[in-house]
């Protein structure tokens, strides 16, 4: 897998303000242009937090830089790579249109800081992603399976989850 | 009495069709009543669904069965038609579904994803009902056309006509259980406790059967 490079510099279409204040937090800008993808592809600014600045860092954007709008929360789970899995969000700015891509890493069992006090839309997707990679998300409300039975056993979507489903359920 | 099976059965006594009077079997009035108002509770589920909406509607035309009254409690339906795609989060709906129906019940899985999953080999998908209910007939065709699914009601009407059950209700020597209806306690008819049907009950015959159960007695029926 070729993994990304990250910068200290934030890309050019990156607000000044914003950029200062991400890093400012210790953000590590994605350097696409590392991967030697077509320019169009990935346009989305993209930043790796600590775990320990992520609530920190959609709080400062939502209240100080607009950006009051979350457009997705999940995870992709890399089984190779030692802090697991990483969580991804992607917030915009209502007035201005800018979209910035977040994420965090966490290791499998430990849990992430939830985003649901800043977002209300991070309810169900926190919960869909803890339904499908079972990351638990430290401050949620109601952290309960969104789309499978309470009583399912295993989570879809990590890659060592059989392709078939598993058979548990069968005779 | 237009029925001709149900009629093979009938014989008038006195030669005459007016003011006469018919001899049958109780069990061949039953099965006869019982074919010809089997009242369908339609699971749909997905598009399966909609194909049996247009075996309801009026080119296809159901209701010259005695079919057309689709009931959507399950305390008042015969036949429970799951059609369509199957989670493990909706099973759990349809055996509670298909527990509340009162004796006599039949079941159809219409359609590839109800009779093995269909295309869905993933995680959600319960691959065929059968893992949780017995099955009477399976409607193959993604989704089948409304001649399969007429087809297939006309063999449930076989099906019945040739049902032999009654008559051992009616021998209630040793107090029958009817699972989840009623219960005879003692002489006197009474609600039995609501019991969760063992695999046993469900046992159909002419049901698919299962991997790991072995083959050769079928599980006993209780009565
Ligand atoms: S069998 Fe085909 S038509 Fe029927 S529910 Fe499945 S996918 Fe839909």
């Amino acid at each position: 897998m070729s993994s990304i490079g990250y910068t200290n510099d934030a890309p050019p279409t990156v607000k000044t303000a914003v950029a200062y204040a991400l890093s400012a937090l210790g953000a590590r800008w994605c350097d696409y242009a590392a991967t030697g993808a077509a320019p169009r592809f990935r346009a989305t600014p993209a930043a790796l937090l600590e775990k320990a600045r992520w609530v920190e860092a959609f709080a400062t954007l939502k209240k100080e830089h607009g950006f009051d709008l979350l457009l997705d929360h999940s995870a992709v789970d890399y089984p190779d790579r030692t802090p697991r899995f990483t969580v991804v969000a992607v917030v915009e700015n209502s007035t201005t249109h800018d979209v910035l891509l977040l994420k965090t890493r966490v290791a499998d069992g430990e849990a992430c800081p939830s985003l649901t006090p800043l977002f209300r839309s991070a309810d169900w997707a926190e919960r869909e992603t803890y339904d499908m990679f079972g990351i638990p998300f430290e401050g949620h409300p109601e952290l309960t399976r969104i789309y499978m039975p309470q009583d399912y056993d295993g989570w879809p979507l990590r890659k060592d989850f059989p392709m078939e489903g598993h058979l548990k359920f069968r005779d | 009495m237009a029925d001709s099976a149900a009629t093979a059965d009938v014989v008038s006594a006195t030669g005459s069709t007016e003011g006469g009077f018919l001899l049958s079997t109780l069990q061949s009035m039953v099965n006869w009543c019982r074919k010809n108002s089997v009242w369908p509770l339609p699971l749909g589920l997905s598009c399966c669904g909609i194909e049996f909406m247009a075996t309801a509607c009026s080119r296809y035309d159901m209701s010259r069965f005695g079919m057309e009254v689709a009931r959507f409690s399950p305390r008042q339906a015969d036949l429970l038609l799951v059609a369509g795609t199957l989670t493990y989060k909706m099973a759990q709906v349809m055996t509670r579904l298909y527990d509340q129906m009162a004796e006599p019940r039949w079941v159809i899985a219409m359609g590839a994803c109800a009779s093995s999953g269909g295309m869905f080999r993933s995680y959600p998908v319960v691959q065929g009902i059968d893992e949780f209910i017995p099955v009477d007939f399976y409607i193959p065709g993604c989704p089948p056309r409304p001649d399969a699914v007429l087809n297939c009601l006309l063999q449930l009407q076989k099906k019945i006509e040739r049902d032999r059950s009654y008559r051992l209700a009616l021998d209630a020597g040793d107090a029958p259980v009817a699972k989840g209806g009623l219960v005879a306690v003692s002489g006197r008819g009474e609600m039995a406790a609501p019991a969760l049907a063992q695999a046993a009950d469900r046992y159909v015959e002419g049901a698919r059967p299962k991997a790991g159960v072995e083959t050769g007695t079928p599980p006993v029926r209780q009565r």
